[in-house]
């Protein structure tokens, strides 16, 4: 604040203090002339109702005397009165400094101790498990949902279910965590639309679906020579690319005919964000203990 | 002075006004006017830069439909908030938002640090029917958005306009807009401008002092 500035400020708190306290010594001294029966004069409704004259009460006195005090003790510790910075030294950033750091301590204890087991074994700790599930609903539940159990329009897995696109260890969940994914499976319209048809009912002959054993048979071909690279020979797919295993009946965009065949002619892509940048690694390691838990719920069951 | 002039004051509903305002205004005047006017004096900071043409669209789509009715972007100095949302907001960080989009009501949550928080197609979904990736949310879905499209000569006015008012737009920055935006919808410029919140201007910390701590006083 510049030096101009800073004085307009003492002026206006000068001025506005002066006022009330001129008012506050004043008023009670004033000679306020008063008639034979104790009032003012002053009457409304037609005399029906007068002013008296009074005392100011000694409580309210006191007490504006006392907001005096307390405005001007307030001045001295706190900025307020142009650029004097207060003696206490008071800012926001600075309580929100210390505020952070006496979180931080209480913490820290917390802290040590879950760093010192993997996230397969903080998922049996009660207490990890409510920082885990907080933090979770805060930031992964947009996607997975409060319950975990993923969003097949977004493409956001279940996390329940111990099945893995990119590895189910509490490191792998860490990694996928902290540096996010990005799963792309490229549109295979090119290939035709008989084609894409054919492939649906291979797709669903992997899992054992119903499914239409001619056109599969007509597109294993297809499969093995394209498909394959990324989601194996047999339909198991790879968690080194991300690529879904089609040999079970989890979906990630939807198992319906018309969900795969979509999936194979438009190609789908899953993204999840990085959290390195908003989550610490401590709050890493908790959110893994927690979304290893979703997917192992007997782990700790007796705690 | 007497109590006449008491009288006075009271028994004149106009002076009594004048005098009203004349006490009020002083605390606006203490706090607002040096504000007010050194707010024009603040610079943008190295990392801060004006909107790109797509992202100044999606701002000017978020200002249209009313977003700010229902979320701030302004993360307070205070633990609960930078906890969840990050780094507190700084002035600099607004020098380039005409008007500002601070504000202190949240029916949702603050965004201005959503970027980057959640992909594009769940902010697609999102906007198009909130209560498909979040059952609980009493959002309004925004579809028309996804078959609005942009007019390229129109974010030129909107730039030139900036220009003046101060925005370093070059005339390149200018003549590139409707490139940038051809093609896209007002969905997707929105998208941009949401994905792009506190990413592009997040103070930096140096030597465990954030870049803005607020200046003194």
């Amino acid at each position: 604040m510049s030096a101009g500035w800073s004085l307009w400020v003492m002026f206006l708190v000068v001025l506005n203090l002066g006022i009330a306290f001129f008012l506050y010594l004043w008023g009670p001294r004033a000679k306020i002339p008063t008639r034979p029966d104790g009032t003012s004069g002053h009457v409304w409704a037609h005399g029906v109702l007068r002013e008296g004259v009074r005392r100011l009460p000694t409580w309210w006195l006191v007490l504006s005397g006392g907001m005096f005090g307390v405005a001007l003790i307030y001045l001295v510790l706190y900025p307020g009165f142009g650029s004097h910075k207060g003696s206490l030294g008071w800012t926001s950033h600075g309580e929100l400094a210390r505020d952070q750091a006496s979180n931080a301590a209480r913490l820290e204890p917390l802290m040590q101790r879950f760093m010192l087991y993997t996230p397969e074994q903080l998922a049996g700790d009660p207490a990890a498990r409510q920082l885990g599930q907080r933090l979770f609903e805060d930031n992964c539940a947009a996607c997975h949902q409060r319950s975990g159990k993923g969003n097949q329009r977004l493409g956001a897995p279940n996390l329940t279910d111990d099945d893995w696109l990119y590895g189910g260890t509490g490191k792998d969940i860490a990694t996928s965590i902290r540096n996010g994914r990005a799963g792309v499976m490229p549109p295979w319209a090119s290939l035709g639309e008989q084609n894409v048809k054919n492939l649906a009912q291979y797709v669903l002959s992997l899992s054992g679906s119903p499914h239409d054993a001619k056109m599969a048979a007509a597109a294993e071909p297809i499969f093995k020579t394209t498909c394959a690279a990324c989601h194996g020979p047999g339909g198991k797919g790879n968690q080194a690319l991300g690529a879904p295993n089609l040999t079970d009946h989890i979906w990630l965009h939807g198992g319906s005919l018309a969900d795969i065949e979509t999936t194979i002619h438009d190609g789908r892509q899953g993204h999840m964000p990085n959290w390195d940048r908003r989550l610490d690694e401590g709050q890493i390691h908790v959110l893994a203990a927690y979304v290893y838990h979703l997917a192992h719920p007997d782990v700790g069951a007796n705690d | 002075m007497a109590y006449r002039h008491f009288e006075a004051i009271e028994k004149h509903a106009g002076l009594l006004g004048v005098g009203i305002a004349i006490m009020v205004s002083l605390g606006g005047l203490a706090e607002i006017t040096p504000l007010f006017v050194e707010a024009h004096a603040l610079k943008a900071p190295p990392n801060v830069h004006p909107y790109d043409p797509l992202r100044l669209a999606g701002r000017d789509v978020y200002v249209r439909e009313g977003c700010y009715l229902c979320h701030s972007q302004m993360i307070r100095a205070l633990r609960f908030e930078t906890e969840r949302y990050g780094h507190y907001s700084t002035a600099e960080e607004s020098v380039y938002d005409r008007p500002f989009q601070w504000g202190s009501k949240r029916t949702g949550p603050d965004l201005a640090r959503v970027g980057g928080k959640y992909s594009d197609d769940w902010q697609r979904m999102h906007l198009m029917n909130p209560r498909s990736v979040v059952p609980q949310s009493n959002m309004p879905g925004y579809p028309w958005l996804a078959t609005a499209s942009i007019d390229g000569a129109d974010i030129q006015a909107r730039m030139r306009v900036l220009r003046r008012l101060g925005d370093p737009y070059s005339d390149a920055d200018i003549a590139a807009a409707p490139g940038a935006v051809k093609g896209k919808t007002e969905m997707d410029a929105l998208i941009a401008y949401l994905q792009g919140l506190g990413i592009k201007n997040e103070p930096t910390v140096a030597d465990g002092v954030p870049a803005n701590d607020g200046g003194a006083p």
